[in-house]
C-alpha cells in the first residue's frame, strides 16, 4: 500500500496482537493491508471484527483472524476480545451516515456510541493496551457553516447545535473514548482518536461513486457558488498511515508506565487529531479531477456557475417536489449548502505530535480511487454509477 | 496605451493617478547634503535600473547608499557578463578579479562594446568605488562577499560550454542558475536588512526563506521571457520539464503544439508557486516599513505576472506584462503591510485557480498548490477564533437569545420573500426556455422521464437515483 520509501535497513514497527474492528470496511481494510504489505508494519496477531466478514477479505495465507459480530452485541464483543487477547485495538466500525430517519438514527446511536461503549469496556477487560477510535473532522462542524483551518482547539459541536445526527453520535463516541484513557481502574489503558477528513480511495463507494455518477449523467456543467471554497479530502490510504502512527506511540507511552505522563506536546493518549491529506482544494475542482480520471475531456468553459441562494432555492423546489411524489430528492438544499461549503484542517498536531505525513499525494490517490471503481464497476462488483 | 485604452478601462487609469498623486513615500533622499560623487551613483542607478531605482530611494537612511551601491556593483558585472564583444579569456579574470578591482581607487572599465546598454556606468565606475569606501565596514563586507560569489558563478556559466549550447537541463540546474541570478542578491539583501536592524535576525537562520524570494522572482521572468529569450537563441526552461510535453525546443512555439506548451507552462508556474508561502513568510520579518516596501512591490509585481502568464497562449509569441494600471494598484497594495499583500496574493492565487484546466496534467496539483497558499495565509491571519467560537457555544447552550425574536421575524419575512421572488423569476425563466410544465404533470402520472430544466440531457430515475449536481460527501469520513 504505502509508497514511502522504506530501506532495508529501516526496521519494521512492531505493533503485537492488533485487532481491527470494522476491518473488512472502507477504512478498516486498508488499515489490514497496509500492517501485512507495508514493510514499515509489523504484527504478530492480526485479527478482525466486522458485521459480515466476507468482503475486502484477506486470503487465509495472510492468517487474519475474522470474527463476525455487531459491536452493539457487548457480550459477543467481549468473548472475541478474551479469546483474542489484543494488545492494539483500532476501532473503524460505523454504519454508512447515510439517512435521518428515525431507524438510522437508532443505527447510528446503537453502532457508535453503544458500540464503542461496548468495545472500550472489552478492552479494559481484556487487558488492551491502547484503542484507537476512528472519530470524524465533522465533530467541529454545525455542517452548514465554514470551518477554516480548524484545529483541535476548534470546540466539538454538539446536541442541539449539531443537526446531523451522525456527527452527535461519531462525537459522544469520541469523548466516551477519551475519557475511557487512563481511567481507573485501568490506568495503563491508552487511547486516541483520529479525525478524518473526507475520506476518498479504493473501496469508497460514496465520494467516487457520486462523482462518477454525475459525470455519467453528463452533469459536469454545473457548479453551485463561486468555486473558492476549499475542502480537505483524504486519501484512505493516508488515513490508515495515521492510525497505525497512533496506535505504534500509544504502545510506546504505554511501556513508559502508568506513572509517567508524556509532556503535553507531545502527548497521544487522551487525545484527538485531525487527519487530512494536508492539501486542501476547491471543492470542485476535486469533482473535476475524479470526472477527468474517469475519461472526461472537458475543461472549465461549458461549466455554469449558479449562485449558493439559486441553488438554495432549487433544492428547496426538488425537496418540496420530490416530497410530494413520496420519493428522496435527487437534490437537496443541504447538499447545495455543502457544494458551497469552505472546510477544512490544519493538521500541524498530527504532523508535529504522530510525525504523520500524507504518503499517498491527493493526485496519485485519485487516480487509484478511480482506477479501482472503474475495475470493480466493468467486473460488476460495484453498482454501476448510471 | 492610447487615451482609447483607458476610456474604456476607467479602473486603470484611476490606479496610476491614485498611486502619482497619493504616494507619499516613507524617506526621501536629500541630494543637496550628498557628495557630487554619491549624487552620480543616483543618477546612474536611475539611468540602469527602472523598476529598482525609486524603491531603492525610498528606503531608510540607514541602508539608501549600501543598496544603492550593491545595485551599482551587480549591474557593472552584468554589464561584464553579458557583453557578447568581449572575448571569454578576459572576460572570465575580469569577473573572477571584479571584488579587487572595486577596491582600487580610481578604477573604471572602458572597453564595454558601444551598444552594451550600461557601458556609462562603468566607464565612470569610479564614482562608485568611492563612494563604496565610505560605507560602513559590515555593509562593505557584505557587499564584497556576494560579489565575489556571484562573479564566481557568472565566470563558470560564461565556461560552462555545455550550458551555453543546449541550455538548462535539469530542474536542480535551473535553481541553481536562478540562485546566482537572484537568491545570491537576496542572501545580500538580507544580511543587509539584518545589519542594519531593519529586519528580523532570525532571518539568517532560515536562508530557505531568502531564497525563495529570489527564485520566486527569477522563475517567473523566465516563464513571462521565453520568447524574447527563445528569439536572443538563449533557453532557462529546464529540458527536465519540457521533454515531458514536446521533442524539441522549438516545438514549443509551433502553433499546433499550442495546447502541449500551454500544459508545460503551467508546470513551470506550478514550479515557481512552491516559492510563494516561504516569501509571505519572509516578508512577516521586515522591521521597517520602507524595507517592507522595498520587499513587497516586486513579489506582488512577480504573482501578478505568474497569473497573467498562466495558460496564456501569448509568451509563445509576444512579450507581455502587467498594465500600468495594475502595477501601480499593485505598488499602491505593496506599500502598506503584510495583511494587504497577502490579500493581493489570495487574488492572484484564486484567478490562477480559475484558469487552471482539468484537462491540464497539473490540474490538480496546481489546485493543491493554490489551496496551501490559501491555508497558508489563513495560519497567519485566521478568520475563526476557536476562542470566540467556544464562547459563542456556551452561550447558546445556556439558552442566551442571539437575536431578538422581532429581528427574526423580520429576516425570515426577508427571506420568503426574496425566496418567493426568486422561484417566480426561475419558474419564469425556465418557462421562457422552454420547460413544459405540463409534461411535468404528465411525468407524475407514468413515471417515464423527468429533465430537470437544463440539467444534462439524460434524464434519471428518480426511483433509485440519489445523485444530485452535488455529491454526497458531507459524511465521507467514514
Amino acid at each position: 500500500m504505502s509508497e514511502k520509501p522504506v530501506t532495508t535497513a529501516q526496521k519494521a514497527r512492531e505493533l503485537g496482537r492488533v485487532l481491527v474492528i470494522g476491518g473488512n470496511g472502507f477504512l478498516g481494510h486498508h488499515i489490514v493491508n497496509q500492517i501485512l504489505d507495508d514493510p514499515l508494519w509489523a504484527a504478530s496477531h492480526l485479527s478482525v471484527i466486522d458485521l459480515r466478514c466476507t468482503r475486502n477479505r484477506r486470503p487465509d495465507t495472510d492468517k487474519v483472524a475474522y470474527y463476525e459480530a455487531n459491536i452493539s452485541d457487548a457480550e459477543k464483543v467481549h468473548s472475541i476480545l478474551e479469546q483474542v487477547k489484543p494488545d492494539v485495538v483500532i476501532h473503524t466500525a460505523s454504519p454508512a451516515p447515510q439517512g435521518d430517519d428515525d431507524i438510522a438514527k437508532d443505527l447510528f446511536k446503537r453502532v457508535n456510541v453503544d458500540g464503542t461503549a461496548a468495545v472500550i469496556a472489552a478492552c479494559q477487560q481484556a487487558g488492551v493496551k491502547a484503542l484507537v477510535y476512528t472519530s470524524s473532522a465533522s465533530v467541529v462542524t454545525d455542517n452548514s457553516s465554514n470551518t477554516i483551518n480548524a484545529d483541535e482547539r476548534w470546540p466539538l459541536v454538539r446536541g442541539d447545535m449539531q443537526p446531523e445526527y451522525y456527527t452527535e453520535t461519531k462525537a459522544a463516541a469520541e469523548e466516551l473514548v477519551l475519557a475511557a484513557n487512563r481511567k481507573d481502574p485501568h490506568p495503563t489503558f491508552l487511547t486516541t482518536a483520529i479525525r478524518p477528513a473526507g475520506i476518498f480511495g479504493e473501496g469508497d463507494g460514496m465520494v467516487t461513486h457520486q462523482l462518477i455518477k454525475i459525470y455519467r449523467q453528463r452533469r459536469t456543467g454545473f457548479q453551485i457558488g463561486d468555486g473558492e471554497n476549499l475542502f480537505d479530502f483524504t486519501y484512505v490510504g493516508n488515513v490508515a498511515h495515521a492510525h497505525l502512527l497512533a496506535a505504534r506511540l500509544l504502545l510506546v507511552t504505554h511501556r513508559a508506565g502508568a506513572s509517567s505522563i508524556p509532556l503535553d506536546y507531545e502527548r497521544v493518549d487522551g487525545e484527538a487529531f485531525f487527519v487530512t491529506n494536508d492539501s486542501p482544494v476547491y471543492f470542485w475542482d476535486f469533482a473535476r479531477a475524479v470526472w477527468r480520471a474517469a475519461g472526461s475531456d472537458k475543461g472549465t468553459g461549458h461549466v455554469w456557475a449558479m449562485s449558493k441562494e439559486l441553488g438554495l432555492v432549487l433544492g428547496f423546489c426538488s425537496e418540496v417536489f420530490f416530497h410530494i411524489l413520496g420519493k428522496p430528492p435527487t437534490f437537496t438544499r443541504q447538499r447545495c449548502t455543502y457544494s458551497c461549503m469552505t472546510r477544512y484542517y490544519n493538521i500541524s498536531k498530527a504532523k508535529r505530535v504522530l510525525g504523520y505525513q500524507p504518503i499517498v499525494s491527493l493526485d496519485d490517490g485519485i487516480k487509484r480511487g478511480v482506477r479501482w471503481f472503474l475495475e470493480q464497476e466493468a467486473a460488476g462488483l460495484v453498482p454501476a454509477a448510471k | 496605451m492610447g487615451i482609447i485604452f483607458y476610456l474604456f478601462h476607467p479602473n486603470q487609469l484611476r490606479s496610476i493617478i491614485q498611486w502619482k498623486v497619493w504616494h507619499d513615500p516613507v524617506h526621501k533622499r536629500n541630494p543637496e547634503k550628498e557628495s557630487p560623487a554619491l549624487r552620480e551613483c543616483f543618477r546612474y542607478l536611475d539611468l540602469t535600473s527602472r523598476s529598482f531605482s525609486s524603491v531603492i530611494q525610498e528606503l531608510n537612511p540607514e541602508l539608501v547608499v549600501p543598496i544603492c551601491l550593491f545595485y551599482l556593483v551587480l549591474r557593472g558585472l552584468d554589464t561584464i557578463e553579458d557583453d557578447m564583444t568581449i572575448p571569454i579569456e578576459k572576460k572570465e579574470p575580469l569577473l573572477r578579479n571584479f571584488d579587487k578591482n572595486m577596491e582600487i581607487d580610481g578604477w573604471t572599465f572602458t572597453e564595454n562594446g558601444p551598444n552594451e546598454k550600461d557601458r556609462e556606468l562603468l566607464v565612470h565606475f569610479d564614482v562608485v568605488i568611492t563612494e563604496l569606501k565610505k560605507l560602513k565596514k559590515p555593509y562593505y563586507d557584505i557587499i564584497k562577499d556576494i560579489t565575489i560569489k556571484m562573479a564566481n558563478g557568472m565566470a563558470d556559466y560564461v565556461l560552462n560550454a555545455e550550458h551555453n549550447e543546449h541550455g538548462v537541463m535539469k530542474i536542480t540546474e535551473y535553481e541553481l542558475y536562478c540562485h546566482y541570478v537572484a537568491g545570491l542578491v537576496g542572501e545580500g539583501l538580507t544580511r543587509l536588512f539584518v545589519e542594519g536592524d531593519l529586519a528580523n535576525p532570525r532571518l539568517k537562520d532560515r536562508p530557505e526563506l531568502t531564497e525563495s524570494m529570489g527564485q520566486f522572482l527569477q522563475k517567473t521572468n523566465i516563464i513571462r521571457d521565453v520568447h524574447e529569450d527563445y528569439l536572443d537563441k538563449r533557453r532557462f526552461w529546464p529540458k527536465e520539464i519540457w521533454s515531458k510535453y514536446v521533442d524539441s525546443w522549438d516545438d514549443m512555439f509551433k502553433p499546433e503544439n499550442l495546447a502541449k506548451a500551454l500544459n508545460c507552462s503551467s508546470e513551470m508556474v506550478l514550479n515557481a508557486l512552491k516559492h510563494a508561502e516561504d516569501c509571505l513568510f519572509y516578508m512577516a520579518g521586515m522591521r521597517d516599513q520602507s524595507v517592507f516596501n522595498f520587499v513587497a512591490i516586486p513579489q506582488s509585481m512577480a504573482i501578478a505576472t505568474l497569473e497573467l502568464v498562466f495558460r496564456n497562449p501569448d509568451i509563445f509569441s509576444k512579450h507581455i506584462k502587467i498594465t500600468k494600471g495594475d502595477a501601480c494598484q499593485l505598488m499602491m497594495e505593496s506599500t502598506q503591510n503584510l495583511h494587504v499583500v497577502c490579500e493581493v496574493f489570495r487574488r492572484y492565487i484564486r484567478r490562477i485557480h480559475k484558469k487552471n484546466d482539468p484537462r491540464d496534467p497539473n490540474f490538480i496539483a496546481i489546485s493543491v498548490q493554490c489551496g496551501k497558499i490559501e491555508q497558508f495565509i489563513e495560519t497567519l491571519y485566521p478568520r475563526q477564533d476557536p476562542k470566540k467560537l467556544t464562547e459563542q457555544m456556551d452561550k447558546k447552550k445556556r439558552g442566551d437569545p442571539t437575536a431578538d425574536p422581532g429581528e427574526s421575524a423580520i429576516l425570515l419575512g426577508v427571506g420568503l420573500l426574496t425566496l418567493f421572488c426568486l422561484s417566480a423569476i426561475m419558474v419564469g425563466v425556465a418557462w421562457y426556455f422552454g420547460a413544459r410544465y405540463d409534461a411535468l404533470w404528465s411525468w407524475t402520472q407514468d413515471k417515464s422521464s423527468y429533465h430537470w430544466p437544463g440539467m444534462g440531457s439524460d434524464g434519471e430515475s428518480p426511483v433509485v437515483s440519489s445523485a444530485s449536481a452535488v455529491p454526497s460527501i458531507e459524511h465521507s469520513e467514514l
